[in-house]
């Protein structure tokens, strides 16, 4: 096996955390010191802030707990993998929690002041002059997180040792910023803040070897995309008087198609139509008949998230 | 032999779609791939109710 050059180490402690930039083709490991240690993560496109790591996205995509194989999206309309989960030694991450905030330990604990995922990020990010307004919604690092029946995402311990990791192989020039929890009153990081360790690997040719190949599309759009691609300065929003809609496939316009059924058919029909729904609206019910059998004939992703074509 | 017709109404990028789908190959027009729609929908909706009905 061929060893990964090693370009930069840092530790956090707790309470930190560190702005580290991270050039395609470089794997930024985030290992657990102690155990028992969650990280929040943003990520930003080093060379346009405005390409950040998009949660939502990236949920759709692999699910709730993004693990080894899995990639780092960013929001519409750029929607490119900014980064590859190379190795998860947990298998255990996070992407429906937001960062914890000054907000939530004030209102919850009556803490003026305590540490938190938001603040700390903010601090990071503020050396290459980002604000606290560009801190985005964190990829969580060995949280452990569920859906409990009412719908509620809950948080619980986790059980990561020391060495545990994550690495993380940066598919574009990257601004990546991990920190360290900052919750010790919460289940998250075990009741106690721990540091972390991070070390910055050139990523060899059987790592490069180990990404999917992912389809690159026309509507992973860019700022020579935008209408307006210049980046707002100052915080008032003003009507511009010269604004005309442009929106895309508009107007929408509703064109009947009969399909005539034979008895047989419309049998067939009204014993699987979604009545439930539609009531006697057959129109309707024929065409959601149609479009859920698209989806389970040709969809090859989940509904409502992007097929990414990995091969 | 009497048949029922049923007035789907579909904008232009449900069109789109469905004529791509057709462009495939999959039906040679679009009322017949609306049937044949219907046909492996009602198919399928009937082979799982065949297996839930054995548990």
């Amino acid at each position: 096996m061929t060893l990964r050059p090693i370009i930069a180490e840092f530790m956090i402690e707790p309470g930190t955390g560190k702005a580290v930039e991270l050039l395609k083709g470089q794997i930024l490991r985030v290992e657990q010191v102690e155990g028992g240690q969650c990280a929040d993560f943003n990520c930003f496109n080093l060379h346009d802030y405005k390409e950040f790591m998009h949660c939502g996205r990236t949920r759709t995509v692999h699910g709730f707990h993004p693990t080894t194989g899995t990639f780092m999206w960013s929001a519409p309309p750029r929607e490119r993998a900014m980064l590859y989960i190379l190795e998860d030694t947990v298998g255990r991450n996070d992407v429906l929690f937001p960062r914890c905030s000054a907000y939530v330990y004030e209102a919850s604990y009556g803490f003026a002041v305590h540490t938190n995922c938001h603040d700390i990020q903010a601090e990071a990010q503020r050396e290459y002059g980002l604000t606290p307004d560009d801190v985005h919604d964190s990829f969580n690092l060995f949280m452990c997180t569920g859906v409990d029946e009412d719908g509620h995402a809950f948080m619980t311990r986790q059980t990561t040792k020391p060495g545990d990791h994550v690495d993380l192989l940066a598919l574009m020039d990257v601004l990546a910023v991990p920190n360290v929890c900052g919750a010790d009153v919460m289940k998250t990081s075990n009741f106690a803040l721990k540091p972390l360790k991070l070390t910055v690997f050139a990523a060899t040719d059987a790592d490069l070897a180990k990404v999917p190949n992912v389809t690159k599309l026309a509507s992973q759009r860019t700022p020579k995309d935008f209408r307006n691609p210049t980046i707002k300065t100052d915080r008032p929003l003003r009507r511009d008087p010269a604004y005309k809609a442009e929106f895309p496939n508009t107007p929408i316009i509703v064109t009947e198609l009969p399909i005539p059924l034979a008895a047989e058919e419309l049998a067939m029909f009204n014993a699987v139509k979604r009545s439930d729904i539609y009531g006697d609206d057959d129109a309707a019910a024929l065409r959601d008949l149609l479009f859920s059998w698209w989806e389970e004939r040709f969809l090859q992703a989940h509904a409502g998230a992007p097929s990414i074509g990995v091969k | 032999m009497a048949e029922t017709v049923v007035k789907l109404r579909l904008n232009q990028q449900q069109l789109e779609l469905i004529d791509r789908t057709i462009a495939e190959g999959v039906a040679p027009d679009r009322v017949s791939l609306v049937r044949l729609a219907l046909r492996e929908y009602a198919a399928a909706r009937k082979a799982d109710s065949a297996v839930e009905s054995k548990r």
